[in-house]
């Protein structure tokens, strides 16, 4: 067997139990006289044979807001919001990374922006941008962006002088320098930066959609309506759901630095 | 702190000089300083009788550290220098394919430096340099790294590119016989903060094999006379460094020089 079909088979193997035993112990009765006790009480877990019926009638027509249109409202919001998030963080590291003056008049706005709990600020965006798609951009963007921010400056910073230097003997110009020198090297950074952005701008686009209520549609709303509801099965499917985009979302970047990064010995392939 | 001292020497137009000296005693300070990239606190670097302020164009330098890109491929790298010039299309692909032969990097052209030799990239290194072809060149320690075998087989390939293009060469380096090998003249440096200890003409006529001319009289001659001056200033207390403290030791105990090492190189 090769090592990835044994990985493979003990992931589902794990899959199988969890789902099996979470089926299983929210199936049986506990030794009690009180009725109804359950070992686990699905009440509150829900069980995966529910939470299935749910998702397949989320999924269908008879809703007024299906699982794909929550599904796609927050895929949406969190893309912008990510590659907003990161386009802004990588120029603005950048940038602040190469002018040692500039870093220093600005470090102090970005350390207490970026201390501030980003979830204070949703009634504030929530009342300048309303309850739509803007307010969830915007709210992922402040915390991509620093996140990208605080990376794609160190790499800028980090690199090496006799680069700069070897590059400006071969005749570089400043720009020149930037293009072929800066950026690739400070890259490696930022791509280290993105995965965590990816759970981050999910973060900031189901908080904002806690409050936006039907018009942002959203995971985040169905979730919110369950609570209201105290219905367990609609919060694991939207949960759930979230799970499968935070996986895919994942591994399309590490396609997309697999490619960027090829020249670095850990993506090396055999040939 | 201070790296070197009232230094003052000239270089002609087509010579090779090389300096050489203790660790620290700021050899590579006077290179830079040639460089543009340091700025000296008193005096004047000049280049046909102007100052030098910047980097100067038709400057090649070659660094001891790696400095090849990682994320370009060697041709791509070799291309550094035409790219950032203008030089495009046809003409970039032949000066490339000719540094590629230059370099004996056939078969490499497509290749990430990550899955090179310290001796290939040292080598793309070099020819990404000598592509744009540089009046002047300035080489600090580039062949510091390298094995002897590899360090010789550059030897060899610098000194044949040398013959036929005739830059002005400063090459840097604390190795002695790497000095001999290659230079018209030789700088020694005291240790730091560095003076000029002795200027020396090497009269070993041109073209050197690198190989034989280590089992030569005068090549025996130069070292011996160059590492009497050499020798006192590794002894010296403070300025004895790493492997050559033996050496220097053994000369002064036993009032002869040391024979040269490494007289027979190991190749195959």
């Amino acid at each position: 067997m090769t090592e990835r079909a044994w990985v493979l088979c003990w992931r589902l193997l794990i899959l199988v139990v969890l789902v099996g035993a979470w089926e299983w112990l929210t199936g049986i009765k506990a030794i009690s006289t009180t009725p109804g006790l359950y070992w686990i009480d699905p009440f509150f877990v829900s069980r995966p044979s529910v939470i299935l019926r749910r998702f397949a009638y989320l999924a269908s027509g008879e809703v007024r807001l299906s699982i794909w249109a929550m599904a796609l409202s927050t895929v949406q919001s969190t893309l912008w919001g990510f590659v907003v998030g990161v386009s802004t963080g990588f120029a603005a590291g950048l940038v602040l990374g190469r002018r040692d003056r500039l870093a220093r008049v600005f470090e102090p706005f970005i350390i207490a922006f970026n201390s501030l709990p980003r979830i204070a600020l949703v009634p504030l965006i929530t009342m300048i941008f309303g309850f739509g798609l803007l307010a969830k951009i915007v709210l992922a963007w402040t915390i991509v962006f620093f996140i990208v921010f605080f990376n794609t400056f160190q790499g800028a910073r980090g690199v090496d002088a006799d680069l700069i230097h070897s590059a400006r003997f071969l005749g570089a110009s400043e720009r020149q320098v930037m293009r072929t020198v800066i950026v690739p090297s400070a890259l490696a950074w930022t791509f280290a930066a993105l995965t965590p952005s990816v759970s981050f701008a999910l973060i900031g686009v189901v908080v904002g959609e806690f409050l936006g209520g039907e018009t942002g549609g959203g995971l985040g709303y169905l979730i919110i309506q369950s609570l209201g509801t105290l219905n367990a099965a609609d919060m694991m499917v939207a949960l759930l759901t979230l799970g499968v985009i935070g996986i895919v979302m994942a591994l399309g970047i590490k396609q997309v630095e697999r490619r960027l990064l090829r020249w670095r010995p850990e993506y090396r392939t055999g040939a | 702190m201070e790296a070197v001292h009232d230094v003052s020497f000239e270089v002609a137009d087509k010579e090779f000089v090389a300096i050489v000296g203790p660790s620290g005693c700021g050899k590579s300070t006077i290179l830079n300083m040639l460089g543009g990239l340091v700025t000296p606190s008193e005096g004047a670097i000049e280049l046909d009788g102007r100052p030098v302020a910047d980097v100067p164009p038709n400057v090649g330098y070659v660094f001891q550290k790696d400095t090849v890109f990682p994320w370009r491929t060697v041709r791509r790298n070799i291309a550094l220098g035409l790219e950032y010039r203008g030089v495009r299309g046809d003409e970039q692909e032949r000066r490339v394919r000719e540094g590629v032969r230059l370099a004996g990097l056939e078969g490499f052209e497509d290749a990430f430096p990550a899955t090179l030799s310290g001796g290939m990239r040292q080598r793309v290194a070099l020819m990404r340099t000598l592509v744009v072809d540089p009046e002047i060149l300035l080489m600090d320690e580039p062949f510091g790294a390298l094995d002897t075998h590899t360090k010789l087989t550059l030897h060899a390939e610098l000194l044949s590119v040398w013959e036929a293009r005739h830059q002005t060469v400063v090459f840097v380096t604390h190795d002695l016989s790497e000095a001999i090998t290659l230079a018209d003249r030789i700088i020694v440096m005291t240790r730091r903060p560095g003076r000029v200890k002795l200027v020396h003409d090497v009269g070993i006529p041109r073209p050197r094999d690198v190989i034989k001319l280590r089992e030569t009289e005068e090549y025996a001659h130069e070292y011996s006379v160059i590492w009497r001056v050499l020798g006192d200033e590794l002894a010296e207390p403070g300025g004895v460094q790493g492997d050559m403290r033996n050496a220097a030791a053994a000369h002064l105990g036993s009032g002869h020089p040391p024979r040269p090492p490494a007289s027979r190189p190991p190749l195959e």
